[in-house]
């Protein structure tokens, strides 16, 4: 199995009554920068990559990154500039870029360049996940919503052939056009890096994701749900001809650990000024799903897949409306003593069987120190059992894998 | 009430769904972005004087989208095509908001097509001063609350708003939307061509504005004026982005001075 370490690295320095002051009482897209103060930025880009540079230590496999714009709920907005520190100062973890949102990008070869760059600083250590970009991205970066998807494959296809093809060629597609495509620097790892889809299982992109052979990354999505959408990712496998395992699965998941439950308990409660921002205020569902971005209900496409994944109880735009407690009992985030979390965790790996679990270790105002002990814990005592656990379930993960087939 | 039928105008092998009610010479009406109101009591006493023709735009409602159709210069192009598939030239036009941009980009684009030209609250050129409201950032009903500057002065309002629209409205509604984001985009609600390409039009033009249009100011009214030789603008008092449903016997009575 393989263990990745994520946070979204959120700034919480602001109070929930500047969010309902605010457009739209809106903590994404419209919420002030008015509100965001430069020093407390410096100080904690700096403590976010000592953590991840700390989890090297600890023995993750991963370095799990992402980006949002224009927002306080996750300080990376630019998440190779991020990566590339990381490939510097480190040396054996994977750099898991979660993912580049595509269709954002008016230039794709940047973001190939960029990339290839981090292969090579990191010595091939770079997987390059891809993504759609959470609705309100395409506001952000004021790209229509309804070619999202589009732009998405475009902008894929572009950056793999540029990985894969010798330059120079010429690229006139629908969104993007290019009299000469032939980036000099091209990825160390060959034929490119590793690609992993993370997302909320939108069937379209789960059956996108398999006819590629790419594992796909369930973000904290309901377990039942999760089966769901690993039915139809499989069911697309096999009429691609092959068996989808657990190699092809990940799911991400909020664990934190302190020595006593209680103590976790009360650490853990920065879940809930992260990435949900400060008052869990929820935000305008026209921000997180912008006209044209979820695709119609009557293309065939979508249509099909109606009714097929089971609802996520907790839903709204998030999990943003349960208590803690609520979350907490249904196990989707997993708080507690080492021991409470491994025993917890044994029950969701035997359900969703991923081969990559991602450990969204801490959020919002959660402090550096606790979060380096939780860092410390997990090092000591919840990785080395979750790579028994991973073993006795036969969670193989893609490098295993490819691996056992060389 | 004038009677008016449905009718599928073939565009090119695209069908149009058309209102067609009253007698005498034709008028055009085109819709904004939210999509065709219906047969209300404006179309009905335009349709007293004239031959209404008011379709739903392609992608809107039961109109078909052909796949090239991406743009509002598109959509104009395809009108003058719609207008040759009638047999119709010389037509008296009103737009209104995304629609008078339409209106205003045929008529730039083919000065024949229409003979005379209403604008009513219209897209298409950005204000110097204030913003057109983006509507693709807030819900539908906090649109609605900024097009009305008094629903209560709207005879249909009910009739238009007072229900939940069934799940085929519902569906509908979010087709025209996404049509709307499509067209409207980037740039937003206008094109900065179109000031300059309006010179070349010769035809008579009113540009009629609610005095508190919350979506699109009447600063902008002001610039078409000022755009098109020899136009005139009339601000509606008390009134926001729709006269039309909003104050209707207002707007009939300027609608038809200006057409006769």
């Amino acid at each position: 199995m393989f263990l990745m370490r994520f946070t979204e690295r959120a700034y919480t320095n602001y109070t929930e009554e500047a969010v309902r002051n605010s457009p739209n009482e809106a903590v994404r897209l419209t919420f002030s920068n008015s509100n965001f103060d430069p020093k407390v930025g410096a100080r904690q880009y700096n403590e976010y990559l000592d953590e991840y540079e700390y989890c090297e230590e600890v023995g993750f496999d991963g370095l799990m990154l992402n980006e949002h714009h224009n927002t306080p709920t996750c300080l990376g907005a630019t998440m190779n500039l991020e990566a590339a520190i990381l490939a510097r100062n480190t040396t054996k973890p994977k750099i898991v870029l979660m993912g580049n949102p595509l269709p954002t990008f008016e230039n794709p070869l940047r973001v190939a360049e960029e990339i290839a760059e981090i292969d090579m600083i990191s010595n091939g250590r770079v997987v390059s996940g891809f993504v759609r970009g959470t609705g309100v991205e395409s506001l952000a970066a004021n790209i229509n919503p309804l070619h999202n998807r589009e732009r998405f494959e475009e902008a894929h296809d572009l950056i793999i052939k540029t990985w894969t093809t010798p330059g120079p060629f010429r690229w006139e597609g629908k969104h993007y056009h290019f009299r000469v495509v032939n980036p000099f620097e091209t990825p160390l790892q060959k034929p490119h890096p590793p690609v992993w889809i993370p997302g909320l299982g939108s069937p379209q992109t789960l059956v996108w994701a398999a006819e590629r052979g790419y594992p796909y990354i369930y973000l904290e999505t309901d377990p039942q749900g999760t089966q769901d959408m690993i039915d139809i990712y499989t069911e697309a496998a096999r009429e691609c001809g092959y068996e989808a395992g657990p190699e092809n699965f990940g799911y991400l998941c909020r664990i934190h650990v302190q020595d006593t439950d209680e103590k976790a308990y009360e650490s853990a409660k920065g879940f809930l000024t992260g990435n949900v921002g400060v008052g869990r205020v929820p935000v305008p569902k026209d921000y997180m799903l912008p006209v044209g971005y979820g695709g119609n209900r009557n293309d065939p496409k979508i249509a099909k897949y109606l009714g097929r994944v089971r609802k996520d109880p907790f839903l709204g735009l998030g999990l943003e409306t349960a208590t803690y407690d609520e979350i907490l009992a249904s196990n989707r985030w997993i708080v507690g003593s080492p021991e409470t979390v491994i025993r917890k965790l044994r029950e969701t790996l035997s359900v969703i069987r991923p081969g990559i679990l991602g450990v969204w270790t801490n959020d919002g105002d959660t402090t550096h120190t606790d979060t380096m002990n939780c860092l410390k814990l997990m090092g000591e005592e919840v990785l080395p059992a979750l790579r028994e656990i991973g073993a006795e379930l036969e969670l193989t993960d893609p490098f295993q894998k490819e691996a056992a087939r060389a | 009430m004038v009677a008016f039928t449905e009718e599928m105008v073939d565009v090119g092998g695209t069908k149009v769904h058309t209102l067609k009610g009253g007698s005498g010479e034709p008028l055009l009406l085109l819709h904004g972005a939210g999509g065709n109101t219906g047969w209300l009591r404006f179309a009905d006493a335009l349709a007293e004087k004239y031959t209404v023709y008011y379709p739903s735009h392609p992608g809107y409602g039961k109109s078909e989208r052909p796949d090239w159709l991406e743009t509002i210069p598109d959509m104009a192009c395809f009108y003058t095509w719609y207008l040759e598939s009638l047999g119709l030239e010389g037509v008296r036009t009103i737009g209104f908001s995304m629609g008078g941009w339409i209106a205003s980009e045929i008529a730039a684009m083919c000065n024949h097509s229409i003979s005379k030209l209403m604008l009513v609250g219209a897209a298409g050129i950005k204000p110097n001063d204030g913003e057109i409201t983006d509507i693709f950032i807030i819900s539908p009903a906090q649109v609605l609350d900024l097009m009305y500057h008094d629903p209560s002065q709207a005879p249909e309002y009910q009739q238009l708003y007072g229900t939940d629209p069934t799940p085929e409205q519902a569906l509908v509604a979010e087709t025209n939307r996404e049509m709307a984001v499509r067209l409207c985009w980037k740039p937003y609600l206008h094109d900065p061509r179109l000031p300059s390409l309006l010179q070349r039009v010769k035809i008579p033009a009113k540009m009629v504005w609610g005095q508190y249009d919350g979506i699109i100011p009447v600063e902008c009214g002001e610039l078409y004026k000022k755009a098109i030789n020899g136009s005139d603008l009339v601000v509606i008092d008390n009134c926001g982005h729709s006269p039309q449903v909003e104050k209707p016997e207002e707007f009939i009575k300027t609608a038809l001075d200006f057409l006769a």
